[in-house]
């Protein structure tokens, strides 16, 4: 049996990113400590109730992890680690904001168990952290890395955007060089999407906000895609880049249909074939928590083809692609006996490969994602 | 009964003159249906029809009424529907009858439709009763309606009944009137059975059910019968009349109006117009005025998933069944693939046929704007008929081509009669007559190439007379005229169900706004579209749709899959209605952009 993953949501943050629309809130410090309970009993449940496989996977993520106080963290692990057999060399990872953190706590992270850390920086240009309304500035995202180094932290990421507002391609190129010479073993570089109802998405509405053309975003895309991997930065996911070895294990958890369980508000687990969600309101989720009731917001068993169609387009998402044999093991069929034809049109396309053990997307197929991932789902 | 208490009358009226409210009334005052069973406008039976307030099949009903004289009498009211499109199945249905009532709006007026169903009325001799409906209205001027009938049709006004359907103002004073005024239908039960079938709908259990009109004669199960226009004899099992529900009776006699079940299986041996005789002692001649329906307008209906094919055949055999005027042979497309090319009365008829397709047996499909009958005479003497644009010979073959006309009444008000001849001045008509209504309304007469009716002539009419004038229009010949194929090219492949045969000083224009047309319909896609509109090998305008450059989700929260997934499902929804041509993927309203360009 696959071994297991665990995610912490943390759903609060200093100040609400432009662009952002999922969970978190802000000026809530007044929650931390009824939440990391709230969170410590659905631990402590769901730890406790079967038993489940050894986990070598922890990601706190958020929201802005980094801004709960240590002694909530320290709970929270300290729960983990009683209620889940954590293998010692699991990957435990935590999301941090380069604007909040000190160099005395990165240590105290360290010292709690905390052994990957991933930077929301963004970007290299403080005009652009502006007007997407980020706390911090360039100069912190240099010392927060620093210090992540000097207290021993060997495994750092960094997130990076393009195709944000004012982002002019020459600008993004020295972004790139600067991630690069940062030295963390692992970048993610998301494309800016303006999500529906954000302030960002707003403000294009009233066309208060000018993106890059789509050549010049189309540019940057072709320009990480090439650079980073010159860099030592190897392309391993669509979004994802790092040192040889140091890949995000967690997350390559989400592409090979392996089983997470997550905790907090609008957390997700996907275990023993279920997606579960949990409610996504904050105080909904500490109150439902304390008298017992049901956290789950959402639960669906999938039919065998949306599980056929998810497992291949998840595995697509890798550089690697999709092993054909493990395909066959999972399901007990030839993947090109079932999706054949889909795929031999999307070959004809140029948006997949194929070797007799693995299928991959193609530079193009990266690129069209949507169109080959969609292929795969029931009509 | 004897024929002296038998009545048999329709109603005509325009469109919204209240005609179908007006049988409603009628039905609950005589008691042919309890209150619980009264729904609104219980004649008009299908969804469709409800909803779109119109009426499309006739449908009868027996009403039994005591008169002020204290006689019962028998009154048949034989529905017809209100729009150009049918009106051969309207002909039919006044055939049945020996009296009419005019419906006409106080506040409208006449409008086209009042006109052309008026003048076949009075060609069947019908005894015409005018009832000024909705006088209710605070803007109704019954008066000046009353003067308009008068003047525009020689009706003697005098006894017009005032009446309001909505409220139940006037409905005993027109049943007194159809009883006084029209005529007992004449007819002999000893004679050879004639019988008029006016309609027809197809039971599941019974097969198909023939509305008829006895004109002489008996008729009762067990008799053999003969359809005098197909030569098919058969037993009649049932007999019986309209309740409006289906109740049988031992016989129907001279002048009745009821229904004959004879376990036929195809709507086509049961043809309107047709006689029915007795197979043992026929009648020498079948009653005037049956003909063949033709269509008028044809269009391909192609499944989007080419797995839905035979489905689609099943749907249209179903739907023929009740409808003989529906007509469809397979037809192939290089761009569709497989489908049908369908022939229709006339454009509500087709947009009625394509919504039950795709509402009652849930099927999407693409259908091709539609065509009427072209005729080409071939430089070899040849002459073919093609009712699909794409079907058209090369310009070499051809000596010259001819499309159908129709002659349109047009009814205005006085200050639009500039706009509607600009208009159809624009559409190529001829101008034929004007004459003044009263001192307000005008009639106008054009010659109009059908083709121009069916794109979107009526659609202008009503926008540039801020939706006044009414339109009626009748065949009335071919032309010849300067026609030439437009073909549009995607990606450089010509796709054959976007032709269109349009006039030559036309081509240019049309091409071009179908090119634009077609630009902000086609999504982008992952490479470059370039759209070409081209007579021949001469290419006449050309728009690009622009490649697209990325199309991927990036992140993932947290692992929500589910929001990934459930954009995707989206996605893919939306490429639903889309169907592959050649390497790129057309939305189907694109087949239709054809029609609906401004």
């Amino acid at each position: 049996m696959s071994k297991l993953g665990l995610y912490v949501h943390i759903p609060f943050c200093r100040q609400k990113c432009l662009y952002c629309d999922f969970t978190s809130y802000v000026q809530a410090e007044h929650l931390f400590d009824a939440y990391t309970t709230a969170l410590c009993q659905q631990i402590a449940e769901q730890g406790g109730m079967l038993c489940k496989p050894p986990v070598d996977t922890v990601y706190i993520g958020g929201g802005t992890p980094s801004i709960l106080p240590l002694p909530f963290i320290e709970k929270i692990l300290t729960s983990l680690t009683t209620k889940f057999s954590i293998q010692p060399a699991a990957e435990i990872s935590m999301e941090a904001n380069p604007g909040t953190v000190t160099k005395e706590q990165l240590t105290a992270l360290k010292t709690l168990g905390i052994n990957r850390l991933s930077f929301g920086v963004q970007s290299f240009d403080d005009k652009l952290l502006a007007a997407i309304g980020r706390i911090h500035r360039t100069a912190d995202s240099l010392i927060a890395v620093e210090h992540a180094f000097a207290a021993g932290f060997t495994n750092i990421s960094i997130d990076l955007m393009y195709g944000l507002p004012q982002q002019t391609y020459d600008g993004f190129a020295s972004e790139l060089k600067q991630a690069a010479a940062l030295g963390t073993s692992h970048l993610s570089v998301y494309g800016l999407k303006l999500e529906e109802g954000t302030p960002l998405a707003a403000a294009f509405d009233n066309g208060q906000l000018t993106l890059p053309e789509e050549a010049a975003e189309e540019a940057m895309y072709d320009l990480m895609t090439d650079f980073l991997p010159k860099k030592g930065l190897l392309r391993y996911e669509i979004s994802n880049f790092a040192c040889q070895g140091k890949e995000c294990r967690h997350n390559l958890k989400y592409w090979h249909y392996e089983p997470y369980l997550g905790f907090g508000c609008a957390a997700h687990s996907f275990f023993q074939g279920e997606r579960i969600s949990q409610v996504a309101d904050v105080e909904d989720y500490i109150k439902k928590m304390l008298i017992g009731a049901s956290t789950i917001a959402m639960r669906e068993t999938l039919a065998q083809n949306v599980v056929m169609a998810e497992y291949v387009f998840l595995a697509l998402r890798t550089t690697t692609g999709m092993d054909l044999e493990k395909f066959r093991q999972y399901f007990n069929i030839d993947f090109f006996s079932h999706f054949g034809v889909v795929f031999n049109k999307l070959r004809h396309q140029g948006l997949v490969s194929a070797t007799p053990k693995q299928i991959w997307l193609t530079e193009l197929g990266m690129k069209f994602g949507n169109i080959v991932f969609g292929s795969f789902l029931p009509d | 009964m004897d024929t002296g208490h038998i009545r048999n009358f329709s109603i005509i009226a325009h469109i919204d003159h209240g005609k179908s409210t007006l049988a409603d009334r009628l039905l609950e005052y005589t008691g042919a249906l309890s209150a619980r069973e009264m729904e609104d406008q219980v004649l008009d039976q299908m969804e469709l029809e409800r909803e779109r307030g119109i009426t499309i099949k006739a449908q009868a009903v027996q009403l039994d009424y005591t008169a002020k004289d204290g006689e019962k009498y028998m009154l048949n009211l034989i529905d017809t529907p209100g729009h150009v499109d049918f009106t051969y199945e309207v002909s039919r249905s006044l055939a049945a009858c020996e009296g009419a009532l005019l419906v006409v709006d106080a506040a409208q007026g006449i409008e086209a439709q009042t006109l052309a169903n008026v003048y076949l009325a009075l060609e069947h001799d019908l005894e015409i009763i005018p009832v000024i409906n909705k006088i209710d209205l605070p803007s109704a001027e019954p008066e000046r309606v009353k003067t308009e009938i008068e003047d525009v049709i020689g009706l003697d006004t005098s006894d017009a009944v005032l009446a309001s359907a909505k409220t139940g103002i006037g409905i005993e004073e027109i049943l007194e009137a159809i009883v006084r005024k029209v005529p007992p239908p004449q007819g002999k039960a000893d004679e050879p059975l004639s019988a008029l079938i006016f309609d027809s709908h197809f039971d599941s259990y019974k097969g198909v059910i023939a509305y008829v009109r006895i004109m002489n004669g008996m008729i009762q199960p067990g008799m053999k019968i003969k359809m005098m226009a197909t030569n098919k004899t058969v037993e009649v099992t049932e007999v019986g009349v309209f309740k409006p529900f289906l109740a049988n009776v031992d016989q129907l006699g001279p002048g009745q109006v009821g229904f004959v079940a004879a376990s036929v299986k195809n709507v086509r041996d049961i043809r309107v117009g047709d006689t029915i005789t007795s197979a043992d002692k026929p009648v020498t001649e079948p009653l005037p005025g049956y003909r063949k329906i033709t269509p008028m307008v044809y269009c391909g209906l192609y499944p989007v998933e080419s797995s839905d094919y035979e489905n689609l055949r099943d749907a249209l055999e179903k739907l023929q069944l009740n409808d003989a005027s529906l007509v469809f042979e397979p037809e192939t497309s290089i761009a569709l693939g497989f489908g049908f090319r369908c022939g229709f009365l006339g454009l509500l008829h087709m947009d009625v046929i394509q919504e039950r397709l795709e509402r009652e047996y849930n099927l999407t499909l693409i259908t091709t704007a539609p065509s009427v009958i072209y005729r080409v005479f071939k430089t070899d003497g040849e002459v073919i008929e093609i009712e699909n644009p794409s079907k058209l010979p090369t310009t070499q073959e051809i000596d010259h081509v001819e499309e159908p006309y129709v002659k349109a009444t047009i009814i205005v008000p006085n200050d639009f009669v500039g706009a509607v001849m600009e208009l159809s001045q624009e559409k190529r008509g001829e101008f034929k007559d004007m004459k003044y209504l009263d001192t307000t309304r005008v009639t106008l007469t054009y010659h109009l190439p059908l083709s121009e009716i069916i794109y979107d002539y009526f659609d202008k009419l009503k926008s540039s007379t801020r939706g006044y004038a009414s339109l009626d229009y009748e065949l009335c010949g071919y032309q010849t005229s300067a026609l030439v194929k437009l073909d549009i090219l995607l990606n450089g492949d010509p796709v054959d169900a976007l032709s269109v045969i349009v006039h030559r000083d036309r081509a240019t224009y049309r091409g071009r706004l179908l090119t634009e047309k077609l630009k902000g319909i086609i999504p982008r896609q992952m490479f470059e579209i370039p759209i070409q509109a081209a007579i021949g090998s001469k290419v006449i305008a050309r728009e690009t749709v622009r490649a697209m450059r990325k199309d991927v989700l990036a992140k993932c929260y947290g692992g929500d899959i589910t929001r990934k997934r459930k954009l995707l499902e989206k996605q893919k929804e939306g490429k639903k209605r889309m169907k592959q041509v050649g390497s790129v993927e057309v939305p189907q309203e694109a087949f239709m952009a054809i029609l609906k360009m401004d």
